[in-house]
């Protein structure tokens, strides 16, 4: 995985800032263009959550090498953490429904990351999996959860508060639905930033540097006096934070918290494929992947029939051609483009390389399906 | 109050008079009563002077439409593509024709709804899920356009957790209707004294739990019956043997299940191998009929009832009922199935709220906004190829509920009911204003 | 309270073994290719649908079960529609194995997860396209269960479990002669251990990754077929649970291991039976606390070996 890793860490100042600047003018320009574009600006703000939960993946996948298949969990216990508050306790803050919900899922990643600190490879991922599937499990048969059928996030009907600001635009004239939802987002890109600034800090500090020789060899940071589990758990504890949070926003997005969407083990496997898609290597990638995979798995179907196989083929080529994920990817794509502006005849060249490799791929599999039938070549 | 209805076909059934007289109102109400053959084009339209616009009304559908639950979910889709078919067929509502999205609903049931929204769908129907419509009734009531909920039956939704809607509706009739079909049909078919001990099989969820609660406080009220044995198998289950197993153990006189679509012909696939009904005297399902297009010959054979919630296509039979006869040979037609009553939990949400828009806009000139289509829907009353429906103040659909014993028929290559018994609502739920839960205690 | 306790533990037996056979193609998938192959639910949904389709066909032929010797005759001509279903799979497997898979075996693990969702999404939608968005049932539980068997002893248990049963000890048996005693599953064994060893002596491993993905392929299509001959019916997120039960299955049993597969798949198979009429509410949490009470215990598993077939 160090291979070419720090890859867009390569890129000149100039062109990072020129890029941090973009991607923040995007981030805050998302309900206008969704405004005048088809884009659903629901949709994109429940992918930027994802994104944060699987920066708190990369956490764990990028340095120590960890594959956690059972994030979900804390985003699911931040969601009904929020939930349960909302719902039992009639809070109405919004505020004090994501401190409840970041304080749950601290205190599920402190049991779980205690109990997985000490696992490695498959083990891990999988560990990680079944206390997922425990706490779905638990969740889903549970009264207290309302089973299935989940626990709504309002008091009565009414929406949570958002520090008054959503009143004070409510009071300027606008809907109060809107209102709500703008607030919510443009905290949502608040806490984004800090979040990844504090990771940055994080992975840039002895502490960071620590997980990165924990991934590389762990009987090696062991030598050199790292304590190897109590720094996965605290690496494990924070990135579980960052799922809550994401989970607690998810929870006052949604409004209504169900077990399946924020629970169960696939979306786990959705999460860890956020921070694939966008980029391992990248800090910011995983909330690209989140927001494009999000997209996906829930608008595709609303424009054509075969939409799992349409997600299917994009994370195909995602593997194929774009081997560092979508943002890890962007600087050698960038490169190549570039190649290919200068010398058009290198086009050329890649139209036959993706014939040439798909021609082998149907041959070998031909070849394999013949071999298979008639026992020989 | 007794609470126990008569069950005899006429009391529920309609007169093909009173049909006439009235659904006679507009052409498009008796489009979709499945009545144009009866009365012909006599009847005239006052909405054509109407202010209204001309593009076409955006509609969206979410059911399922793929995987397990599609059994019903497609049903309802073939339903409303049914309706919708119909009333544009007609000339649409008050001239404006329908364009329906379907989607499938998954898990995702408030975002689909939001995206419908922001998409900008006049209204929107579905879904199947009760947990999903749940969660859907606070959004429906933020953003306030129209959602008629085809299924999500669960009661207490419209009773206790949002008594006071106003842009939320629900066609199907709600639990306590079928519940309560099925305690009276038992108690038919073997007599109050002969059930001294009941026993459930009900999918793990809302739905399961609020069907069984309703059916155990209904026999035990009405037999004194002792309940022996309830299990929730998970939703979608692969085996159902040890709940099965359960039953043969404790031998009750009744088993009720709740389960649907996969589930129900599971159950009956491994109480069949597993001997269950040597066990029992008797099993009532609400919504057994529900897999209708997916049983056989031998699933059904035994003394099963099934409930049909609103709607059973032979019922009043097809031979007197011209509407039910031409809609069954067009579903056949179209689709090659037997309707069942998910198909009329989409039929019946596009009819309800079209009637109720041409109705606006009969009233008003022009066409109207969402709360008017809302406050018109209130007290809403409309027929369909089932007969007679009206949505009640409390946002609720009320139309008779029916039950029969499962057979099986060759020409149709399909399950069908025998000796249906049709409950009227005010037999089955409660009068307005009370909780299902403490109408029942007061029998 | 306990007088079914008997049945319950049958019916453990028999679930177990039908977990047996989806989990066996996914451990020795994993213990020799290192692939934790996500699509492998799909492939066993995939044998569900294709059996569907032949069992249907094949019953079609032959008249419906009227006394014990048509039964037999009808349960034989099932069996054989199975396993032509389970084959079937064969080329389906060895095809996504040599045109999707093996390009990517030398990257890092996650992009080998990411490839298997991505197979997994695009296999659903194949079935999707091929035989509809419905359940699909193919009704010849009822046949089966027309063979006389328990009934012989004075017991009324289907016929179809203890067939079920039956098959599964076929495929154990017959796994662990292949590895055990012929030369190409000593071959497949020896490249699981040491992969650099195994091509310095002249084994295409290519090969043999392609024979391997294969055979686990038409495990999953046979556990399928089994589940579609049954009382269930074939549906399009029918390989989701089963997955993930799989993975709970191989990681108590061991990694790579085939007896751990067979032991795992009874202990989750049993102890969900048995715990499910008296305690529904932990029928999900059963089989995921036992993973975590072995995994926290036992990290190897009950008969774990790490990469290799035993």
């Amino acid at each position: 995985m160090s291979r070419a890793r720090l890859s867009a860490e390569n890129l000149p100042t100039s062109v990072r800032v020129v890029l941090v600047v973009l991607g923040l003018g995007v981030l805050l320009a998302v309900p206008d263009l969704a405004r005048v574009t088809p884009l659903s600006f629901a949709t994109i703000h429940k992918g930027l959550l994802f994104g944060l939960a699987a920066v708190g993946l990369n956490l764990l996948l990028r340095h120590t090498e960890l594959v956690s298949f059972g994030h979900v969990a804390f985003f699911g216990t931040g969601a009904y953490g929020a939930a349960v508050l909302a719902t039992y306790y009639e809070v109405s803050s919004g505020l004090v429904l994501l401190a409840g919900a970041v304080l749950a899922a601290t205190a599920v990643a402190l049991v779980v990351g205690y109990l997985v600190a000490g696992h490695l490879d498959i083990y891990f991922a999988l560990l990680t999996l079944a206390f997922n599937q425990v706490l779905f499990a638990f969740v889903v048969q549970s009264s207290f959860f309302n089973s299935t059928d989940g626990l709504s996030v309002r008091v009565g009907v009414d929406r949570p508060s958002l520090l008054g600001l959503d009143q004070l635009l409510v009071s300027a004239g606008l809907d109060p639905v809107q209102a709500y939802n703008y607030v919510l987002y443009y905290l949502t890109v608040a806490i984004l930033v800090v979040v990844v600034l504090v990771t940055w800090k994080l992975v840039n500090s002895p502490f960071g540097r620590a997980l990165d020789a924990i991934g590389q060899d762990r009987t090696r940071a062991r030598f050199i006096g790292i304590p190897v589990e109590r720094y996965v758990w605290i690496a494990f504890t924070i990135s579980g934070i960052y799922g809550g949070i994401a989970g607690g926003l998810f929870a006052l997005l949604q409004l209504h918290v169900r077990p399946e969407p924020v629970l169960f083990a696939f979306v786990s496997g959705e999460i860890l494929f956020m921070a694939i898609l966008g980029g391992v290597g990248t800090l910011v990638g995983p909330i690209v992947g989140g927001v494009i995979l999000v997209y996906l798995l829930d608008l595709a179907r609303f424009y054509v029939t075969y939409y799992h196989a349409l997600t299917g083929i994009v994370l195909l080529a995602v593997v194929y051609f774009l081997p560092e994920g979508i943002l890890g990817s962007l600087p050698a794509l960038g490169a190549a483009i570039e190649r290919r502006r200068r010398d058009p005849g290198l086009v050329r060249n890649d139209v036959e390389t993706v014939v040439t490799s798909v021609r082998r791929s149907v041959r070998r599999a031909v070849t394999t399906v013949r071999i298979l039938v008639f026992g020989v070549n | 109050m007794t609470g126990r209805p008569s069950s005899s076909n006429d009391t529920g059934g309609i007169e093909r008079r009173d049909a006439l007289k009235l659904v006679g109102g507009s052409t498009l109400a008796v489009a979709l009563a499945g009545c144009t053959a009866l009365i012909g084009d006599e009847s005239d339209d006052s909405t054509e002077d109407a202010d209204v616009p001309d593009e076409p009304i955006e509609a969206g559908l979410q059911t399922f439409t793929e995987g397990a639950p599609a059994v019903l979910g497609l049903q309802a889709q073939y339903g409303a593509e049914t309706a919708v078919r119909r009333i544009n067929d007609d000339g649409g509502v008050a001239g404006r024709e329908i364009d329906l999205d379907v989607v499938n609903e998954g898990d995702e049931h408030i975002q689909n709804y939001r995206q419908f929204v922001d998409e900008g769908k006049d209204v929107t129907f579905g879904p199947i899920s009760s947990g999903g419509h749940e969660a859907m009734v606070p959004e429906i009531e933020d953003r306030g356009v129209v959602n008629v909920a085809t299924d999500g039956t669960v009661t207490t939704l419209y009773e206790e957790s949002f008594p006071d809607a106003t842009y939320s509706f629900r066609f199907q009739n709600h639990d306590v209707m079928e519940a309560l079909a099925a305690v009276n049909q038992a108690v038919e078919v073997l007599g109050a004294d002969s059930i001294d001990t009941y026993a459930g099989i009900n999918p793990n969820y809302a739905f399961g739990q609020d069907e069984m609660a309703l059916f155990s406080s209904g026999i035990e009220k009405l037999t004194g019956a002792e309940e022996v044995y309830s299990g929730f198998p998970e939703l979608g289950a692969d085996d159902m043997s040890a709940h099965v197993t359960e039953v043969n153990g404790t031998e009750p006189d009744v088993v009720f299940s709740s389960c649907w679509g996969g589930d129900a012909t599971l159950l009956l696939e491994q109480a069949h191998a597993n001997g269950m009904f040597d066990s029992t005297d008797l099993l009532v399902g609400p919504v057994l009929y529900g897999s209708a297009n997916d049983l056989s010959a031998d699933l059904v054979d035994g003394p099963i009832y099934s409930g049909s919630r609103n709607f059973y296509w032979d019922e009043p039979g097809t031979d007197r009922w011209t509407p039910a006869a031409d809609l069954v040979s067009e579903v056949q037609s179209e689709y090659d199935v037997v309707p069942t009553a998910h198909f009329m939990s989409g039929y019946g949400a596009v009819t309800a709220w079209a009637t109720a828009a041409e109705k606006a806009v009969d009233v008003l000139g022009r066409w109207p906004e969402q709360d008017e289509i809302a406050a018109i829907l209130e007290g809403h009353g409309f027929f369909t190829p089932a007969g007679y429906h009206t949505i009640g103040a409390d946002h609720q659909g009320y139309s008779n509920a029916h039950f029969g014993e499962l057979a099986w028929s060759d020409e149709y290559d399909a399950a069908i009911l025998e000796n249906v018994s049709v409950f009227a609502p005010k037999d089955v739920s409660p009068p307005p204003g009370t909780v299902s839960g403490d109408w029942i205690d007061a029998w | 309270m306990f007088e079914s306790l008997p049945y319950h533990a049958l019916n453990g037996v028999y679930y177990g073994f039908i977990l047996f056979m989806i989990a066996a193609g996914l451990t020795i998938v994993f213990g020799v290719l290192g692939v934790l192959n996500l699509a492998h639910g799909e492939l066993y949904a995939f044998g569900a649908f294709v059996a569907f389709s032949i069992v249907g066909y094949l019953t079609g032929l032959v008249a419906e079960p009227t006394g014990p010797v048509t039964a037999l005759i009808f349960g034989a001509v099932v069996l054989v529609g199975s396993l032509a279903a389970a084959a079937v799979l064969l080329p389906v497997g060895a095809t996504l194995e040599a045109a999707f898979v093996r390009p990517i075996y030398d990257r890092d693990d996650v992009y080998q997860l990411l490839l298997t969702y991505a197979l997994l999404l695009i296999l659903t939608d194949v079935m999707k396209f091929v035989w509809g968005a419905k359940p699909l049932d193919v009704g010849v539980y009822d046949g089966l269960n027309a063979i006389p068997t328990t009934e012989l002893f004075g017991i009324d248990y289907p016929t179809y479990n203890v067939v079920v049963v039956a098959v599964g000890l076929v495929v154990f048996g017959w796994l662990v002669w292949f590895f055990d005693r012929t030369k190409t599953g000593r071959i497949v064994r020896a490249t699981a251990i040491d992969r650099e060893m195994a091509t310095a002596i002249g084994v295409s491993t290519d090969r043999i990754f392609t024979l391997v993905f294969a055979m686990g392929a038409f495990f999953a299509g046979f556990g399928g077929a089994m589940v579609s001959i049954g009382p269930g019916s074939a549906y399009l997120e029918m390989g989701l649970s089963p997955l993930v039960l799989s993975f709970v299955v191989i990681v108590i049993g061991g990694l790579g291991s085939l007896r751990g597969a067979l032991v795992g798949a009874l202990l989750v198979g049993v102890t969900t039976q048995v715990v499910t009429p008296y305690y529904s509410e932990l029928e999900l949490a059963v089989p995921f606390v036992l993973m975590v009470v072995v995994l926290l215990v036992r990290p190897e598993g009950l008969y774990g070996t790490w990469g290799e077939i035993e």
